[in-house]
C-alpha cells in the first residue's frame, strides 16, 4: 500500500476504531470523558492523517488508489472497496475532518451539563459519523460513497433523536430517515441500472447516453434528499431538535454537503446527461429561492440558520447543473466554514441564554463580544460581502450562471444573494443589536473549549476564498476571480441586504412582505402534502389491506378448511379434528417406516 | 459410511441422542434438562459450524457423503439413507446449527412449565430440520420434512398464547396441504424415475417434458410456499408466530420457514429448470406482491409480534423474487438473504421475547420511552431493525442488493416495485421502534422495567456478530455456495437455450435436419 493510501485508511479507520471501542467497551461509554477523549484523539489522527495526505501531494498528481474486492460472483468481482485519493477526496477529508474536530472540542463544553451516560453516546455517535463521512469521501466507487452514504444518514438518525425522551425529536428523527430513505431509492436503483448496462460501479463508466440520465436522475434523486432540495427538504428544518453542534457538523457543514460531494464526484457520468443537468439548475435555483424567503420569517436562529443551509446547497446545485463542478466544490468548502462557525456561535448563543427564540436574546455583544464578531464573521461571508470566504464562491457560482436557462436560475439566484444578506442582517441585529433581554442581561462567553472553535473557524470563513485558485489547481480545474458585472452586482446587493436589514430591524420594524411569508411558513405546504401521502396514503392503504387480508383473504382459507374438515366427516373416524392425533399419526408413519427400512 | 466425529450422520442425529437422555430425565430435574439440551445444541454447532467451515464452496460436488441402504419399495426401486452436503446447503445448517443453544439459552426466560417435554420437542426439531436439507433421498427428505414439523404443533400447542389451538390447526392445515400434495409428486416421480436419488432425479426431472415438469413443479412448490410462506398462503404465519412462546418464534422465522426456500432452489429450481423458467414471472410476481403486501400489512399491526411476522412475508417476498429471477445475483442474493432473514428477525424476536417476559404484553401502545430504562434493551432493538432494513456495513444490505440487481437483469419493472419494499421496511420498522423506546415513558408500569442481564445479552451476541460479519465480508459466505449455484444457473441456462431451440426450430424443419 502506497503512503497516501494508507493515510487515506488511517483517517477512515482511527474513528472506527474509537466507535467500535465505545461499543465493545460499555463501562468506558458511561462514564463520558473517556468517550470524549477517545472520539477526540481519533478525530485528531484523522485531521493529521488527512492533512499529511493532502499537504503531500503536488496539484495534478494522478489520483491514487488501493482496493480490494468485496462482492464477488465465483472469480468474478462485482464490487470492491478501498481508498481513492485525488485532489477532490483530500481537500474533502481535510474539510470534514477540521469541522469535526472543531465541532467536538466545542461539544465538550457544550453538553457539559448531559448525564454521563448521554455525553459518552453522544461522542459515540460522533465517532461513528466521522468514520462514515471518510469512508464516503474516500471511496474508488459509488457502491462505497453509498455505504458511507447511509451510515451517515444512520449517524444523522442517532444524533437527531438524542434527546430521544422528547417526542419532537423522536418524531424528527424518523421523519429525517424516511425522506433520505426514499431518496436514497433513487441511488440504489441507479447503481443498480449502472452495473447492469456497463458492469460497474466506478464513476468513469460511460453508459450510452440514455442511460447515462436515467442513472443521473436517480442519482440526483437520492442528492435532493441528502442535501435537502425542493420538496424533499422538509427533514432539515425538523433535524434541528438535535444538539446545536450536531447541527453544525451534519445538517449544515458536512453530511448534508455530501449530496454536492457526490455529483462531483460522479461528474464524469454528470457530463454525459445534459438533461439531469437542468434539472438540478431549476431545482437547485428553486430552492435557494423558497429557502431564503422562509428563513426571513423564522423566530427560532437555528431554523434560520438551517433553511439558509438549504439555500446555499440551492446554490451548490445550481452550479452542478451549470456544469461546473468546481464552483459547487469551492462553494461546499467555504460555506461548511462559515456555516459551521455560524451554528457554533449559535450554539455559544444558545448555552448562554438557554433559548433557541431571537426574541429572547438581544443586544448580547456587551455579553458576548467573541461570539459576536464571530457570528459577524459568519454573516458577512455568508453574505457575500466581497473580501470575504463567501463572496467569491458565490461569485463564481453566479457567474457561470450567466445566460443559463434564460437568465432566470441566475436572476432567482442574485436575489436569493439580497435575501440572505437581509436575513442574515435581520438575525445579527436581533440577536446581538439592541437592548438585551431579560435573559440575555445575564449571558456571558463559554470557556476556552467553545471560543477556541469559533476562532479556528473565523479564520478560513474570512480567507479562505483567497485560496480559490490554489484549489482550483490542486483539484485540477482552473479559477481566476474576475470581475464583471455579475460581481459587481452581487456584493452591491450583498452590502444593500445589510444596511436594509439594519435600518428595519435596528429600529424595531417589520418588511411589510414579511406576513405574506409567515402565513407560506405556518402553512408549510410541502410538509403537509408529505403527511398526507404518509398518513392518508400510506396508513390507510394499510388499514385497508389489512382488513382484506383478515376478513377476504384468511376468511376464504378458513372457509377451504372447514369445508375440507366438513367434506371429510364420511372419514370421521381417522379424521378426530385433534392435531395431537394428526401429528402422532405422522410420528407413527415416520417410525413404521423407519422399521420397515431396518427390517427389509 | 465414514467414522469421523465431524460426519453428517452425528450432526443430525446427536439432538435426538440428547432428546433421548432428556426424557430420561426425572421430571422435576428442570435444570438437569436444560443442561443437556444446552450441551447437546452447543456440540451440534460446533460439528456444524466445523463442517462447514471443512466444506469447499468452490466446486458443485456432495460433500461428506453418507449412503447405506435402507430399504426396498414396492416396485423394485431402492431407497438408500443418504446424506450430503453441497453449496445450497451449507450456509443453512450453519444457520441451524448456530441458533440451537440461542434458541435453549432463550427458554430460560419463557419455558418454565413441562421443561422436559419441550427440551424433548426443541432438539427432535433440530434434528428433523438438519435432515431436510442434508438428506438428498427423496424419500428421506420427506420423512425429515414431516417430522420436522411434528414437534412444532406440540411446541404451538401446549406452550403457546390465548388462541394457540387456532394457530395450531391453521398452521397444521396448512402445511398438510402442502404435504399431501408433495407427498403425490413425489410418489409420481419415483415411480417415474426409478430412483429416489435427489442427485440422479435433478437430472431426470430437467429432461421430463415440459409439461410433466409443470405439474411436478407445481405440486412442489404449493408445498414449499406454504411453508415459506409465499402470499397468498401466508395468513397462517402471523398467527403461528403471535401465538408461539419466544423459542418457536425465533426457530420458525430463523429456520423452519428457510425450509420452504431451500425446497425452492433445489426441488424448484434445481431439477425442474425448464417448468421454473415458465412459472418465473408468476413466481416473482408473487414474489413482489409479498414484498409489498406484507409491508402494508405490517404497517397495519398494533401487536408487535404480528407486525415482525407480516414484516417476514416482505423479506421472504425478496428471496422468491430473488430466485426466480433465475440470474446469478439473483440466485446469489436470495440465498444470502435467507440466512439474513433468520438472522435479523431471529433476533426481532428475541428481543420482543425479552420485553414481553418482563412486561407481558405485545401492543405496541403499552410501550414509549423503553430507551430510558433499559439502554441495552434499547442498543440491541435498534442493530436489529437496522440489520432489517439493509443498512450497508450490515447483513441485509448484501442480501437485498443483489437480489434487485438480479431481478432488475430479468424485470427491471419488477425490481422497481420490490425498491418499494426497502423504504416501507424502514417505515413499519422505524415506526414501531420509536413507539416502543421512544419518547416519554408514559406508562407507569414501564418504569420498573429492569434491563437485559447476562444470559441474554450473551446469546444474541453470536447473531450480532454474523450479522456484521456478512455485512462486511459476504465473501467468505457467498464463497460456500458459488460451485452450487453455479451449477443451478448451468441448469437454468441448458433449459432456457431447450427452449429457445424448441421455439426457433419449427418441427418440419427439425425433421429435415434429422434427415440429412
Amino acid at each position: 500500500m502506497t503512503t497516501p493510501a494508507l493515510l487515506a485508511v488511517i483517517a477512515v479507520c482511527a474513528p472506527a476504531a474509537a466507535a467500535l471501542l465505545l461499543v465493545l467497551a460499555p463501562a468506558l461509554r458511561r462514564q463520558g470523558a473517556p468517550a470524549a477523549v477517545a472520539c477526540i484523539a481519533a478525530s485528531l489522527a484523522s485531521l493529521g492523517a488527512a492533512l499529511a495526505l493532502a499537504l503531500g501531494r503536488s496539484p495534478g498528481e494522478p489520483a491514487v488508489r488501493h482496493v480490494v474486492p468485496w462482492l464477488q460472483a465465483g472469480s468474478r468481482t462485482i464490487a470492491e472497496v478501498g481508498v481513492h485519493v485525488d485532489g477532490i477526496s483530500a481537500a474533502m477529508l481535510v474539510v470534514v475532518t477540521l469541522v469535526a474536530l472543531c465541532v467536538q472540542v466545542f461539544s465538550v463544553a457544550y453538553m457539559r451539563g448531559e448525564a454521563r451516560r448521554g455525553f459518552g453516546r453522544y461522542f459515540a455517535y460522533h465517532a461513528l459519523f466521522l468514520f462514515s463521512m471518510n469512508l464516503l469521501v474516500v471511496a474508488p466507487n459509488l457502491l462505497q460513497l453509498f455505504v458511507g452514504w447511509e451510515l451517515v444518514g444512520l449517524a444523522s438518525y442517532l444524533l437527531i433523536g438524542f434527546y430521544f425522551a422528547k417526542p419532537s425529536a423522536a418524531r424528527a428523527a424518523v421523519k429525517a430517515f424516511w425522506m433520505t430513505k426514499l431518496a436514497d431509492m433513487g441511488i440504489l436503483v441507479g447503481l443498480v441500472v449502472l452495473f447492469v448496462s456497463t458492469g460497474s460501479f466506478e464513476w468513469t463508466a460511460t453508459p450510452e447516453p440514455a442511460v447515462a440520465t436515467a442513472v443521473t436522475l436517480l442519482l440526483f434523486l437520492g442528492v435532493m434528499g441528502k442535501s435537502a432540495q425542493f420538496p424533499l427538504h422538509v427533514w432539515l428544518p425538523d433535524a434541528m431538535e438535535g444538539p446545536t453542534p450536531v447541527s453544525a457538523l451534519l445538517h449544515a457543514a458536512t453530511m448534508v454537503a455530501a449530496g454536492v460531494f457526490l455529483v462531483v464526484r460522479a461528474h464524469p457520468l454528470f457530463e454525459l446527461a445534459p438533461t439531469t443537468g437542468d434539472v438540478m439548475l431549476w431545482v437547485g435555483a428553486v430552492t435557494a429561492a423558497f429557502a431564503a424567503g422562509l428563513a426571513l420569517v423564522q423566530t427560532d436562529i437555528k431554523k434560520v440558520l438551517a433553511y439558509s443551509t438549504c439555500s446555499q446547497l440551492g446554490y451548490m446545485v445550481a452550479a452542478l447543473g451549470a456544469g461546473s463542478a468546481f464552483a459547487g466544490f469551492f462553494h461546499l468548502g467555504t460555506h461548511a466554514c462559515f456555516k459551521a462557525l455560524l451554528f457554533l456561535a449559535a450554539g455559544s448563543v444558545i448555552h448562554a441564554v438557554h433559548s433557541n427564540e431571537l426574541a429572547e436574546m438581544g443586544g448580547l455583544r456587551r455579553r458576548m463580544p467573541l461570539t459576536a464578531v464571530a457570528f459577524g464573521i459568519g454573516v458577512l461571508s455568508l453574505a457575500g460581502v466581497p473580501g470575504l470566504a463567501g463572496f467569491f464562491s458565490k461569485d463564481l457560482i453566479l457567474t457561470e450562471l450567466e445566460g443559463r436557462a434564460g437568465w432566470v436560475p441566475w436572476a432567482l439566484l442574485l436575489l436569493t444573494a439580497f435575501a440572505t444578506a437581509f436575513y442574515m442582517g435581520r438575525v445579527f441585529v436581533l440577536a446581538f443589536l439592541g437592548a438585551p433581554s431579560a435573559r440575555a442581561g445575564h449571558a456571558h462567553e463559554a470557556g476556552l473549549a467553545m471560543t477556541g472553535p469559533l476562532i479556528v473557524l473565523a479564520v478560513p470563513s474570512a480567507v479562505a476564498g483567497f485560496f480559490g485558485g490554489g484549489l482550483a489547481a490542486y483539484v485540477g480545474a482552473s479559477y481566476e476571480p474576475h470581475f464583471g458585472l455579475t460581481p459587481l452586482l452581487a456584493s452591491t446587493l450583498a452590502l444593500a441586504g445589510i444596511v436594509a436589514a439594519v435600518l428595519v430591524y435596528g429600529r424595531g420594524r417589520e418588511v411589510a412582505f414579511a406576513d405574506a411569508l409567515r402565513r407560506l411558513d405556518r402553512a408549510g405546504a410541502v410538509d403537509r402534502a408529505w403527511k398526507l401521502l404518509y398518513s392518508s396514503a400510506l396508513l390507510w392503504l394499510s388499514g385497508v389491506l389489512g382488513w382484506f387480508d383478515r376478513y377476504v383473504i384468511d376468511g376464504l382459507m378458513n372457509a377451504t378448511g372447514f369445508a375440507t374438515l366438513e367434506a371429510g366427516s364420511a372419514v370421521r373416524v381417522v379424521q378426530t379434528g385433534r392435531v395431537r392425533d394428526y401429528a402422532l399419526a405422522v410420528v407413527a408413519g415416520a417410525i413404521l417406516l423407519s422399521l420397515w427400512g431396518v427390517l427389509s | 459410511m465414514t467414522h469421523d466425529v465431524l460426519s453428517l450422520s452425528v450432526l443430525v442425529f446427536l439432538p435426538l441422542v440428547g432428546a433421548l437422555l432428556v426424557a430420561a430425565t426425572p421430571k422435576q430435574a428442570a435444570g438437569l434438562q436444560r443442561g443437556i439440551t444446552l450441551l447437546t445444541t452447543l456440540a451440534v454447532a460446533v460439528v456444524g459450524v466445523a463442517l462447514c467451515l471443512r466444506f469447499d464452496g468452490s466446486t458443485a460436488a456432495v460433500q461428506f457423503g453418507e449412503a447405506a441402504p435402507w430399504f426396498t419399495l414396492p416396485g423394485g426401486v431402492p431407497v438408500h439413507y443418504r446424506l450430503g452436503m453441497d453449496g445450497l446447503s451449507v450456509l443453512l445448517v450453519g444457520l441451524t446449527a448456530v441458533l440451537g443453544p440461542i434458541v435453549v439459552l432463550s427458554t430460560w426466560g419463557h419455558i418454565h412449565e413441562r421443561v422436559k417435554e419441550f427440551m424433548v420437542w426443541l432438539l427432535a426439531m433440530q434434528t428433523g430440520m438438519l435432515g431436510v436439507f442434508v438428506s438428498l433421498d427423496l424419500i428421506l427428505f420427506y420423512v425429515f420434512w414431516e417430522t420436522s414439523l411434528v414437534p412444532l404443533y406440540f411446541i404451538l400447542g401446549i406452550w403457546g398464547g390465548e388462541r394457540r389451538l387456532y394457530a395450531t390447526i391453521k398452521f397444521f392445515l396448512y402445511t398438510l396441504a402442502g404435504s399431501l400434495v408433495m407427498l403425490v409428486a413425489v410418489i409420481w416421480l419415483i415411480w417415474t424415475a426409478g430412483t429416489t436419488d435427489v442427485m440422479r432425479l435433478l437430472d431426470v426431472g430437467a429432461g421430463l417434458p415440459l409439461e410433466t415438469q409443470l405439474w411436478l413443479f407445481a405440486a412442489f412448490a404449493l408445498a414449499f410456499a406454504i411453508k415459506v410462506p409465499v402470499m397468498p398462503f401466508h395468513t397462517w404465519l402471523p398467527d403461528a408466530h403471535t401465538e408461539a412462546p419466544t423459542s418457536g418464534s425465533v426457530i420458525l422465522a430463523g429456520v423452519l420457514l428457510k425450509m420452504g426456500t431451500y425446497g425452492l432452489v433445489r426441488f424448484g429450481i434445481a431439477m425442474f429448470p425448464g417448468a421454473a423458467l415458465e412459472a418465473a414471472p408468476w413466481m416473482m410476481a408473487l414474489g413482489v406482491a409479498g414484498i409489498v403486501y406484507g409491508a402494508f400489512l405490517a404497517m397495519a399491526q398494533t401487536d408487535v409480534k404480528r407486525l415482525i411476522a407480516c414484516s417476514s412475508v416482505s423479506h421472504l417476498g425478496y428471496v422468491v423474487l430473488g430466485l426466480f429471477a433465475l440470474t446469478e445475483a439473483g440466485l446469489r442474493g436470495s440465498l444470502l438473504q435467507m440466512v439474513n432473514h433468520g438472522l435479523s428477525t431471529g433476533l426481532l424476536f428475541l428481543l420482543i421475547g425479552m420485553i414481553y417476559e418482563r412486561r407481558h404484553t405485545r401492543a405496541l401502545d403499552q410501550y414509549g420511552g423503553v430507551a430510558a430504562v433499559m439502554p441495552v434493551f434499547a442498543l440491541f432493538l435498534v442493530f436489529a431493525v437496522l440489520s432489517s432494513v439493509g443498512l450497508p456495513g450490515l447483513n441485509g444490505f448484501v442480501g437485498e442488493y443483489l437480489i434487485l440487481l438480479g431481478t432488475w437483469q430479468a424485470s427491471p419493472w419488477m425490481a422497481a416495485i420490490a425498491v418499494t419494499g426497502v423504504i416501507f421496511g424502514a417505515v413499519y420498522l422505524l415506526m414501531a421502534t420509536r413507539k416502543l423506546l421512544f419518547g416519554p415513558l408514559v406508562h407507569s408500569e414501564n418504569k420498573a422495567l429492569t434491563d437485559l442481564n447476562g444470559r441474554e445479552v450473551v446469546l444474541m451476541l453470536p447473531i450480532v456478530v454474523l450479522c456484521v460479519w456478512m455485512g462486511v465480508q459476504p465473501n467468505a459466505f457467498l464463497d460456500r455456495a458459488d460451485g452450487s449455484l453455479r451449477d443451478v444457473q448451468a441448469r437454468v441456462e441448458r433449459a432456457r437455450h431447450l427452449r429457445t431451440a424448441s421455439i426457433e426450430v419449427p418441427p418440419a424443419h427439425r425433421l429435415e435436419i434429422e434427415a440429412r
